[in-house]
Parts: structure tokens; sequence; C-alpha cells
């Protein structure tokens, strides 16, 4: 027994560790990236960076089918892409322990949405756990491992950037491997085309009755008896939260949100006289308890935007509407010295408009650079220059995506580019690492999640087999080649790719 | 009781590893620990803002606004946006900083220098300010750091 401040995200690797986890996959992402940094520290797991969230999840789905307890870690945009594998595998179940780790990021502090993934669990019929603070993280990780192998099903565990973020004092404890199961062909659990796909449906409707069970007598969702004037029904930070305003009052503090325990529900909201169902973003607690037909008060619909606070709980209680406030904090913004500060004053200069994407570039948006024209998600910097030139054919458009997110999302863009006769300049902004998360190697990098060599995806030979009809390499501090070469590339008939090749400055540290 | 510290500044001044050097401190001394911040694009040159709470039992993460007991303060154009979570009565340590600038040779220190004063008002023993630095810091510069703190929980002291 140990005693250690961690994060979190961390908790979350220790609580895996000592469940036993062999094969971890993600992608990086705030906040999520933590988990995978901390598990590679522990020597005996096999634990990789993948090429997106897609892939990382159908390696570790892979290796949990084939018997060893895996995760999969992502933000929650990052579920977005492994959502295909995700609805599926909820079909097929799993050999051994299976969880899926999603990190929301409610206040948007490093993200492009703040989708509440909550809703996944009803859409995939899935289990969700929610820890509300770095201790609950390590202790859920480890029952997530015990229910996914139960009830033979992948389990969602949600964490949100403040819970991911916090440290507190966890007791840290041994490892257990449990024994490995055989490895056997088993073609009507695992290959799901129709017939075997309904069959398994048909398990999914009757596991989901057992869960709701299990919800019903888990000590994760538990009845904290106080003051019988004032309940909250209520899960995740805001727990912590009213417990710091209200510290008299009774709980239904929900570990597990998903399937409903219907029955505590009740139990709980017969003794009360005022009920309240508080939670961050979404009404999804408070969405289900309306339908059965409980009176209760729940937060005003302006709370369901952006990130909850201590101070926020008197306001929502007292049925207030939100208060926009401006605020004063410092705005991110590119380093002096980085590569893309260079690239974009010249991409402005030349007057282009500039299909964008997610990365430290995506801050060229900002004045006075302003040159940075959309972005919606990872690749769409490549997919969008397509498309605008449809709407637009005479417009200077262009489009720009990182080396990583190339990787990433853009490769599959530019595929489609040529295919279908698409023109203009991609420019690949190519800082050899994944600045924005704080400096993650990638396939291009030569290196692994632990500094090991491996072999480098060249990204010139990369493009040139896409297809595309011109593919250079340039140096964004060279800014009279850098201009001219784009000045030249604008105005062919063709498919460029001008890939921008100078390191991050953080690199150097 | 909970002790409420709020520490703050821009990117890049070690705001964090102050923040973590004071929570493995009191996790030492036996205390419940919570401390939050949020990273992703600090780094990126924005506001950087650490919360620490400690006590028998700690809840929110947060400081509410007029809940800080303590407040650590390393760039004076923060400070007007800061002192908002000062406590009627609270303790602002913005005296300390040009003190602070001025005794240090390696601005590196400024983190380390400002704990030492912080210590100087918190019930957390020297033992665990230690083994904290030594937790914290690579081990090459865990020394002159120590020298730092102890500069600095004179200065707090006096």
């Amino acid at each position: 027994m140990n005693k250690l401040l961690l994060s979190g995200n961390e908790a979350l690797a220790y609580g895996a560790y000592e469940a036993g986890l062999q094969v971890a996959c993600a992608y990086p992402g705030t906040p999520s990236t933590e988990i995978l940094e901390s598990l590679a520290k522990f020597k005996d797991l096999d634990v990789q960076w993948s090429v997106n969230e897609k892939v990382a999840f159908e390696v570790a789905l892979g290796a949990a089918v084939g018997g060893v307890r895996s995760l999969f870690a992502c933000k929650h945009v990052g579920l977005n892409v492994a959502m295909d594998p995700l609805m599926t595998s909820s079909y097929t179940g799993i050999q051994a322990g299976f969880v899926v780790i999603v990190c929301d990021d409610p206040g948007m502090h490093s993200s492009q949405n703040e989708q509440d993934t909550r809703w996944v669990s009803i859409y995939a019929k899935l289990p969700l756990l929610e820890p509300s603070s770095p201790r609950e993280a390590k202790e859920y990780v480890k029952e997530a491992f015990k229910i996914s192998e139960r009830y033979d099903t992948p389990v969602l565990l949600r964490m949100t950037t403040r819970i991911s973020h916090t440290k507190e004092d966890v007791t840290c404890g041994e490892r257990k491997v449990p024994e490995q199961p055989a490895f056997e062909k088993r073609i009507s659990k695992y290959v799901m085309v129709p017939g075997n796909a309904y069959a398994r449906h048909i398990l999914i409707e009757k596991r989901l009755k057992k869960l709701k069970s299990l919800s019903e007598r888990t000590r994760l969702n538990r009845i904290e008896k106080g003051d019988k004037k004032v309940g909250f029904i209520t899960s995740s930070i805001t727990y912590q939260y009213l417990k710091e305003n209200y510290p008299d009052a009774s709980y239904l503090k929900l570990g597990m949100t998903y399937p409903f325990c219907d029955d505590k529900i009740r139990e709980f909201a017969k003794g009360i006289k005022k009920l309240y169902v508080v939670e961050e973003l979404d009404p999804f607690l408070e969405e289900h308890v309306k339908t059965l037909g409980i009176k209760f008060s729940a937060k005003d619909p302006s709370f369901r935007i952006g990130e909850l606070t201590p101070e926020s709980m008197p306001a929502i209680v007292a049925g207030k509407v939100k208060r926009e406030k401006k605020s004063a904090k410092r705005k991110p913004r590119m380093c002096p010295g980085c590569p893309h500060l260079h690239t974009f004053s010249i991409l402005k200069k030349l007057d282009f408009f500039v299909a964008g994407d997610i990365g430290c570039y995506t801050l060229a948006c900002l004045p006075p650079i302003a040159a940075l024209h959309s972005c919606i998600c990872m690749g769409a910097g490549v997919t969008f220059n397509e498309g605008w030139r449809k709407a637009v054919p005479k417009a200077k458009i262009v489009g720009v995506v990182g080396d990583s997110t190339f990787i990433h999302s853009g490769i599959t863009g530019l595929i489609n580019a040529v295919y279908n006769k698409a023109k203009g300049i991609i420019f690949i902004l190519d800082n050899s690492t994944t600045a924005m998360t704080g400096g993650q190697q990638h396939p291009a990098t030569g290196l692994t999640i632990r500094n090991e060599p491996t072999k480098k995806l060249i990204l010139e030979d990369l493009c040139r087999a896409c297809g595309a009809d011109n593919v250079d390499v340039v140096d964004p501090k060279n800014h009279a080649e850098f201009e001219k070469l784009a000045r030249n590339r604008i105005k062919e008939d063709a498919l460029s790719v001008i890939i921008s090749r100078h390191p991050c400055q953080l690199l150097k540290r | 009781m909970v002790y409420n510290i709020t520490f703050g500044g821009v990117g890049g001044q070690g705001i964090l590893k102050a923040s973590e050097i004071c929570s493995w401190a009191a996790m030492f001394d036996g205390f419940h620990v919570k401390k939050s911040e949020v990273h992703g694009m600090a780094q990126r040159g924005g506001s950087v803002e650490s919360h620490v709470r400690f006590g028998k039992q700690v809840y929110s993460p947060l400081i509410v606004i007029g809940g800080a007991d303590y407040l650590v303060c390393f760039h004076s154009e923060e400070h007007e946006r800061l002192k908002a979570f000062l406590k009627p009565g609270g303790k602002d340590l913005i005296g300390y900083l040009d003190k602070a600038k001025a005794v240090i040779e390696n601005p590196r220190h400024l983190n380390t220098l400002l704990v030492g004063v912080l210590s100087a008002s918190l019930p957390v023993s020297t033992d665990s300010w230690m083994k904290a630095m030594e937790t914290v810091f690579k081990k090459k510069i865990v020394e002159e750091n120590k020298g730092v703190f102890l500069k600095g929980r004179e200065m707090g002291q006096s």
C-alpha cells in the first residue's frame, strides 16, 4: 500500500494496472492524453499511440476478444471517430475485460464542442460509470473490468476535464493479472452478419435487464441519508460541488448512471420534501427521472452550457438563469518562434481562403493573423478544400492539416480529392510532433510512445503514392521560397501538396 | 478546517510545480488533498490558475470566488483578476513577488521561493516540504531548490 498524489487520468492508469490490464490504445487528445502516458510508464504493459481513435478502439477490442484485459481512452470527440466499432462491440461482447474511457470537456477548455457522451450509453446499450474524483476513478476502473467480464460487455467510463486533471491523494496496491481464457474460434459471437447479430441483439436486451438489476444493488449508487427537507440526485463532479454547498442534505450519488436504478431513485425520492436533479451539461438524468413521474427541480437550461463550478450550485438551486460573463483570462496564442506563425503570415499575405483543422495552428484564426477560416474536426482541412471549391470555383482556396492530423484522418481526404479530380493546395504543417496535446510521437516521427525507434512514415512518399500532382517540401522560415512556391501552385490546374516542415520549438526543450 | 490556496500567473512560470509541491507536502502530513487546474492550452501563454485545498475531508477541487485563505500570484498583471479569490482577511502574497524576484539568481526558482514564503503560514512540517521537493524535482536540482525554499520560508516568517 502506497499513497501517491495522482490526477484522475493517472489514477485510471494505476487502477487499470492493478486490475491486470495488458493492452491500452489511444490517440492523444486533451483532456485524456495522460491516461496512456501514465500507462506507458508501466514497462510490462503493451501500450500504443494509435493512428486514430477508430484504429485504437479496434486494436484494444481485438486484444480483449483475444483474452487479455484491455482499454481504449479518448476525448469526447475522439469517441465519435470510434463510434463504428463501438456500436458493434456492444453486440460481440468480449472475452476479457474491455473498458472504454471517454473524457468530456465541459466548458471546452481545449475542444471544438461540448457534447455529453453519456447519451452514448443509451444509444450503444452499454453500462456507464461516472467517477467524481481521482480516488473514485481508480476504484471505478477496477469495477469496470469486473462488470465487463461478468456481463460480457464493453464498459463506458466517463470522465470530465475537471476530474481528469484534479489531483488527489490516492492509495495504490498490488497488481493482479487474471488467468487468460483459451483462444477459441467463436463465429456466432464475433462475426456480425445479420443472423448472428440478431441473436446477439436478443442477448443485449437480456444483458440490459441484468445490468439494471446490478445498478439497483451496486454500492456505486448510494443513498446518503441527511436532512430530508432537501435531497439531490447527482453524479460526477457535481456531487462534490453540491456537498461543498449543502453538506447536510440527502443524496442519491450515482456512480453507475446507466442503466438507471429506477427503484433506488423512487425509494430515495419518496422521503424527500424538495428534490433536485443536478448534473453538468445535458439533462441526462433529468429526462429519465421525469419518465418515472417523480416531481423535482432541475437547473435552468442556460446552465447546460459550459462547465459548472461550486459557485453555480446556489444559483441552480434557486432556479436562476445563468449569467454569462466575459472572462478576463489571457487567451492562448501560438508560441513566439512557432513555425506555424511563419506559414500563416505568408498565407495571409497571399489572401487565401484557408480551410482549417484541429491543432496548434487553429489559433491562427485569432487576430492579428486571422488567416484560418474553418475548423470542424480532424482531417476536415483537406476535405473542406474540395467542398469549398465546388461552391466557389474561382476563389483562392487551400486546405491545411497538421502532420499528426494528416495521418489521423487526412490521408483518406487526400485520396478522395485525387480520385474526384479536386484541385488546390493542401499544406501539411509538419512540426514533427503532436504539438497541441504536449508533443506525442506519431508514425512520421519514427518513434513509439516509449520513444523507441520504429519504421518512420515518409509523408512526401505517401502523398505521391496517393496521387497528388505535386509534392514539395519547404521550410516556412524560408519566406521567399515558400511564397513563390505557393503563388505558382495556386495558379496551376493541379492538386498540390506542400509540406511545410519545421520542428515545433517546444521539442528543443 | 480546509486550507484553500490559489496559485496564479501565466504559462511557463512554474505555477503547476508550485501547487504540486504544496499538495505533496500536505499529503505527506496526512491531509486529504485536492488540487485542480486545467492544462491543455496553458502552454500557449494563457492564464494559469491552480487551486490547492487540503484538510480532513475535501469535496470540491475548486476554490470559490472569495474562498481562498492564501493567494500566491506570480504575475502582477494577473493579480487584478485573481484577487477576487481571496477571502475577507485572507493572506495575499503579492507583496513578496518583487522581493522574491530580487532575491533569486535563477528566474526558474521563483516558484520554489514563493512556496517557501507560503510554507511559513501553513500547518505542514518542514520534513514533508523537503520530501515533497524530493518527489517533484529531478534529483540534480533538489538541493538547490531546498536552499531556495528555505530562503523563502525565512522571508515568510519575518
